[in-house]
């Protein structure tokens, strides 16, 4: 007899983890605190990151600023009421997480707290004024064909809807450059399809596209600077300009001159995503886009670049016989609609389509959930859906019931096996072997599966030691 | 010299668009229900009838394969104030939340078929025989066009143009007319009548008495200019506000009361009269001419037939939507031929009623059971001051007698009997082909297959005809065949409107999700599809379902009517439950005393039916429907049944829903799909069906049946018992003419067990001429 260990495990068929966008703070927490010393060599990152802070935070940071020696823990302390000693913990949980200061003793032995060396030099030229001038300030002479805002926004969504078009995979529009690609693979937003190798959407990229689009430039650029070593640039250098420009100001040209090589790829790359304009690779001049702008403002509500589609209103209308309507002429818009639904008809600003089993599970197949497409659709509910009676069925949903089961059903009946982990045991001399060690099996309660004919038996993972004993002994026996 | 041949525009696609007509719908062979009729398929229908908009349309497609009009569709710059999309294709998108929605709705109502009507964009489509109707009903080609311009918010695509002018500009030109009971055909158009009458076969069916050589007019007719014409006075401005749509409704409105009185004051028409045997031959001869006679009649100046005396009780108020169709069929002061369409329980009696006091002349209500016909005579009694001695019923079991009685009540399968008849028949049969009937009202007008209404139309010559029906729609796409026998679609009502008004039943729709036993499973794989059939059917989890809501249902106090095609399964299952039960071979007085239990004794509260049930059986009481066994995938059958719970009930706008519609269908097997077949009507009429995968409280009910694995083995083994006639679904009556073959003993062959000995012919199809056979039968 022998056993063959076929564990089947259930971590593939589980979600991934949802998509998180981190904000800086999280993003700067989950660095190794070397990064965050060569990063606190610029002022700017200091300035974006004292910015980052919480008030009371803050409000340590500037009484700690020009104080040299360590300062003792109780002393700070004491400058909070007792009241708020949660708020004052959080503060400085905040500031040592990211390396802001450090536990330093003081003489006498008490614990004290004393700012960063680098934070605190750059802090001060930040907020101050001094050390080098930022490269970008330099003045130049008026542009002649100087831009204005509405030209840069809508320059910038058209190249960055460029990207979330290739990930839709809608082909109409130019490719974007395999460096791109590259990060999009490497964020796990695309994946490599095992048949023709073309990059696919993967779940975290269907979750990545209803993000709005501050968050999914910030999580992008995250995920570039992951990879900026590979480029031969410094992840560091690269935030720090990143953050430069997010203090710029909007429809005024800058400078290239005095940016180092390193820095003038990289300012190539963020042209091929819409962050900055740049008429030509040479220009000597650049315009920051609200892109750019808006980094420093994840977290908060950053004025929103609106959509070509205008889907500020929502613009789906779902109908209880499935059928989709959307007012838009986006094509991303219409792109990710393709997505999960059978497109029936493109009018000027309308398409129609309808949601199919096959067009559903085209969907899932491609590891969308359910859930996430009955957000969509509830997200960019058209406003007349609002008002619609639900079809009687109280739902706190304002889709149709129906559809909204229907969807989870097409999914559920996607996942109708249950797995169990078992081992097998098989090849059994006689049957009578077979017969003792399955009706021990079924007396301990652990046989899943057994076949009299072919002499075979699965048993749960957990009884597996026991019946193996029991094995033992019973051969040993006879 | 051969008929003259009209060149057609798209003579190349010609033969491509008469594919299109034979086009079957390939649904399955389970759902051809309805007698085919494949020799006589499209002689009715016109050449422009055949044209398709859908094949108009050659586009790209798109990157997500959707048809691409962006390019022949330019946005009208106030698109938001106008409701509509008009596609190449002749798809209509309609926004159920504009402000016009009103006018647009009762526009489009009358020249395209809906084809879905949800909550908030409703979707209709241009075909040819909806722009006839429209035609009939009194619109004219510019108007159309020009309404249509208006409403839509992106310009009218060239091609649509084009198709409207097609369809529309020979249609309506031409009527037929019994006058004194003489078939006359009339036009105002002398020069089309000329035309008509260079054509050969025409010149044959043409009567010629002496006196009337040449065409029967007295007065010439006027000049076209006369015609009020619309859109020319008023200058066409594109930016206009919506105002202007109202606007020119009014004047559509206004100008279809303007003809109702010229075409009574004058009657300019030129008319000549045809040989009444040869009518067919006429109206088929002038469909191939691109001429379709419409049927027209001017009861009010009939002075031949004498008036019935019959009014409308003073109690009988008709409802916003019944009158408005029958302002549709009386629209010019004469009655118009036409197809009604009401949702069933909206009171399509009530409407036939009231068309048959409107006329006041003889009327002849062919309806498809002997049940419905004592519920039509119900009917009258209830609406109109018709009493006993004026109402005639003519079926097997009751025959009145039919002298002076103003209206006759009768069943289609009692007028196209082919057999020998009694005496008594044979005399009624013969007054009633005498008579010269003003009104002909055919009741579940799309049961009938178009065949037997040929010949009903043979043996009854009626002034006009209006037929009754709630669901436009066969599984075997012949419900053209109508346009052109009885008339065009007059009226057709939203489903979701009548409910939210109230005049409807509020209804829950569900479907039921019942697992497979794994042992009945088993079976099913491997059975041939009779038995899987069955197997599904009789599925253990399936009968407690039914059995949980027929008393989860009792004890609220409704009334529960349980469906099953299967008879095996009908039997089974009513059994089983001590439940009453009716099919086809219950006697009539054994249904109607069941019926009338399941009306007035408290005590019967369930009964369970087989599809003879599924028409017309009118079950007011009843609130909850339980599907158990269905006929494959048809839309009509579920339409219908959920008719038979439809009628309002009392407080009916108080609660949230006071009717429930179960189907219970058998996880993982074919059932899935014909489910999904089924419901495409409703889900386009707006309903909505919550799939229920679990029933609440159902393990908490006591001693249901079949609960144990035995139970369940046995009933497996009974199931594969039964014998394979017993898997079938069954035949109703007179439908088909199938023979049974049944076991007896010699004694009840010599006439022991009250049995009689009785030879069927089949009536069909025996030794006919093939030429023959086209027409007539």
């Amino acid at each position: 007899m022998s056993e063959s260990k076929s564990s089947k495990s259930s971590s593939n068929l589980n979600p991934s983890p949802t998509l998180q966008c981190k904000d800086l703070h999280e993003y700067l927490k989950s660095r190794s605190p070397q990064f965050l010393e060569t990063l606190y060599n610029y002022p700017t990152i200091c300035l974006a990151v004292y910015r980052e802070l919480p008030e009371l935070a803050r409000h340590f940071v500037i009484r700690l600023l020009f104080v040299e020696q360590p300062v003792p823990q109780a002393v700070v302390a004491s400058w909070v009421s007792q009241a708020y000693s949660k708020e004052q913990n959080k503060a400085c949980e905040a500031l040592s997480e990211l390396s802001v200061w450090q536990e330093a003793p003081i003489p006498g032995g008490l614990p004290g707290w004393i700012l960063a060396q680098s934070f605190k030099k750059n802090l001060k030229v930040a907020l101050l004024g001094g050390g080098r001038p930022w490269s970008m300030s330099s003045s130049l002479e008026p542009d002649g064909k100087a831009r204005d805002i509405a030209f840069l926004d809508a320059y910038a969504l058209e190249r960055w809807e460029c990207v979330l078009h290739y990930m839709v995979g809608s082909q109409q529009t130019e490719g974007i450059s395999a460096d791109a690609v590259r990060i999009l693979l490497h964020a796990g937003l695309m994946t490599r399809d095992a048949e023709d190798g073309s990059a696919v959407i993967t779940r975290a990229g269907f979750q990545f596209l209803l993000l709005s689009t501050a968050k999914q430039v910030w999580l992008f650029l995250q995920h570039y600077l992951h990879t900026a070593e590979k480029r031969s640039l410094s992840a560091a250098e690269c935030l720090a300009f990143l953050y430069q420009l997010s203090f710029s100001t909007l429809g005024k040209d800058y400078s290239t001159e005095g940016l180092s090589n390193n820095m003038l790829v990289f300012l190539q790359h963020l042209r091929e995503f819409g962050l900055v304009y740049q008429r030509k690779r040479k220009a000597g001049r650049f315009y920051p886009t609200r892109l750019a702008l808006n980094i420093a403002c994840v977290r908060g509500g950053a004025a929103p670049l609106e959509p070509t589609g205008g889907s500020k209103h929502g613009h789906i209308l779902l109908e209880t016989n499935y059928r989709v309507y959307a007012y838009t002429d986006s094509t991303l818009q219409i792109a990710l609609l393709g997505l999960f639904t059978q497109l029936l008809y493109r009018f000027p600003n309308l398409v129609v389509g309808v949601l199919t089993r096959e067009s559903v599970r085209q969907a899932l197949r491609g590891g969308i959930t359910a859930a996430q497409l009955i957000h969509y659709l509830e997200q960019h509910a058209h406003p007349q859906m609002l008002k619609s009676e639900t079809g009687g069925i109280r739902s706190s949903s304002m889709l149709p019931p129906t559809v909204v089961d229907q969807i989870k059903l097409w999914e559920s009946e996607r996942n109708r096996f249950t797995y169990t982990e078992g081992v097998v045991y098989n090849q059994f001399l006689s049957q009578t072997d077979f017969v003792v060690l399955r009706d021990y099996a079924r007396a301990q309660n652990v046989l899943t599966w057994q076949n009299e004919r072919t002499r075979t038996m699965v048993v749960t993972r957990a009884g597996h030691d026991d019946v193996k004993k029991f094995w033992k002994r019973y051969s040993k026996n006879s | 010299m051969g008929p003259p041949k009209k060149v057609k525009k798209n003579d190349g696609s010609k033969s491509g668009g008469e594919k299109s007509g034979k086009k079957r719908k390939i649904e399955d062979d389970q759902t051809i229900d309805l007698v085919d009729d494949d020799g006589t398929e499209n002689v009715d229908v016109p050449g422009a009838a055949m044209q398709d908009a859908e094949k108009m349309d050659q586009v790209p497609e798109d990157e997500f394969g959707a048809k691409d009009y962006r390019s022949q569709m330019t946005l009208k710059v106030d698109n938001t104030s106008r409701p509509l999309w008009v596609a190449p294709n002749g798809h209509i998108f309609l926004e159920a939340f504009s402000p016009v929605y009103k006018h647009a709705h009762d526009f489009l109502i009358a020249i395209s078929e809906p084809v879905c009507r949800p909550q908030h964009i409703h979707e209709y489509k241009l075909t040819a025989y909806s722009l006839y109707a429209a035609v009939s009903v009194g619109l004219q080609t510019v108007d159309i066009i020009e309404y249509l311009q208006r409403l839509s918010k992106c310009a009218v695509p060239s091609g649509i143009i084009e198709f409207i002018q097609l369809c529309t500009l020979s249609y309506g030109k031409v009527k037929l007319v019994l006058k004194h009971n003489r078939y006359l055909v009339e036009s105002k158009h002398v020069e089309v009548l000329q035309k008509l009458l260079r054509d050969p076969v025409i010149q044959q069916c043409r009567l010629r008495r002496d006196g009337d050589e040449d065409l029967l007019s007295s007065v010439l007719p006027k000049p076209d200019s006369s015609k009020p014409k619309v859109g020319d006075d008023k200058p066409v401005a594109d930016g206009s506000v919506p105002d202007d749509i109202s606007q020119f409704y009014q004047q559509l409105d206004k100008e279809d009361e303007d003809d109702e009185a010229t075409d009574i004051s004058a009657n300019t028409a030129v008319a000549f009269e045809v040989d009444p045997d040869k009518i067919e031959v006429i109206q088929k001869r002038c469909i191939e001419l691109e001429y379709p006679l419409l049927a027209e009649y001017d009861f009010r100046n009939d002075s031949i037939n004498p008036d019935i005396n019959i009014d409308l009780k003073p109690t009988a108020v008709l409802r916003p939507y019944q009158e408005k169709s029958l302002r549709k069929m009386f629209g010019n002061g004469r009655a118009r031929s036409g197809v009604i369409v009401l949702p069933c329980g909206a009171g399509k009696s009530l409407v036939g009623v009231t068309a048959v006091c409107t006329v006041r002349k003889r009327a002849l209500v062919l309806c498809n059971s002997g049940v419905s016909v004592e519920q039509w005579k119900q009917q009258f009694k209830c609406w109109s001051t018709a009493d006993d001695s004026m109402i005639c019923r003519f079926t097997s079991e009751a025959k009145d007698k039919p002298m002076g009685a103003g209206i006759l009540i009768t069943t289609y399968s009692m007028i196209t009997h082919g057999q020998r008849r009694s005496w008594e028949a044979e005399q009624t049969m013969k007054w009633l082909q005498a008579q010269e009937w003003g009104l002909l009202v055919l009741d579940e007008v799309h049961t009938i297959p178009a065949k037997m209404f040929r010949r009903v139309l043979t043996i009854v010559h009626s002034h006009a005809k209006l037929g009754l029906t709630a669901t436009l729609l066969r599984e075997d796409d012949k419900i053209a065949d109508l346009n052109f026998l009885i008339g065009p679609k007059l009226y057709e009502a939203n489903w979701l409107e009548l409910q939210a008004a109230g005049y409807i039943a509020r209804v829950q729709c569900a479907e039921v999700w019942c697992p497979m036993t794994p042992e009945f499973y088993r079976e099913y794989l491997i059975q041939k599809i009779n038995k899987k059939m069955l197997l599904y059917v009789m599925n253990p989890s399936k009968f407690r379902a039914c059995q949980f809501l027929v008393r989860y249902h009792e004890r609220r106090g409704d009334k529960t009517i349980v469906f099953s095609d299967n008879v095996f399964a009908l039997r089974h299952y009513a059994v089983k439950m001590n439940k009453p039960y009716i099919y086809g071979p219950t006697s009539q007085n054994e249904r109607i005393q069941i019926l009338q239990n399941f009306k007035f004794n408290p005590k019967v509260n369930t009964i369970f039916v087989s599809k003879v049930a599924d028409t017309s059986f009118d079950l007011p009481e009843a609130n909850v429907l339980i599907q158990i066994s269905s006929h494959g995938g048809s839309r009509r059958q579920e339409a219908q049944r959920l008719g038979r719970i439809l009628r309002a009930k009392k407080g009916a706008i108080a609660e949230e829903y006071n009717a429930f519609f179960y189907t219970l269908v058998s996880q993982d097997t074919l059932e899935m799909a014909y489910s999904r077949k089924r419901q495409r009507f409703l889900v386009n009429q707006g309903y909505s069906y919550k799939v229920i995968t679990e029933l609440k409280g159902m393990d908490q009910e006591p001693d249901l049946l079949y609960g144990t694995r035995e139970e369940q083995g046995m009933l497996l083994q009974q199931v594969l018992a039964a014998s394979e006639s017993e898997c079938e679904e069954e035949r109703v009556a007179g439908a088909e003419g199938g023979t049974v073959r049944r076991a007896g003993t010699l004694a009840s062959l010599a006439g022991a067990d009250d049995a009689l000995y009785l030879e069927h012919r089949r009536p069909a199809h025996h030794n006919k001429h093939p030429l023959f056979k086209k027409f007539r039968y």
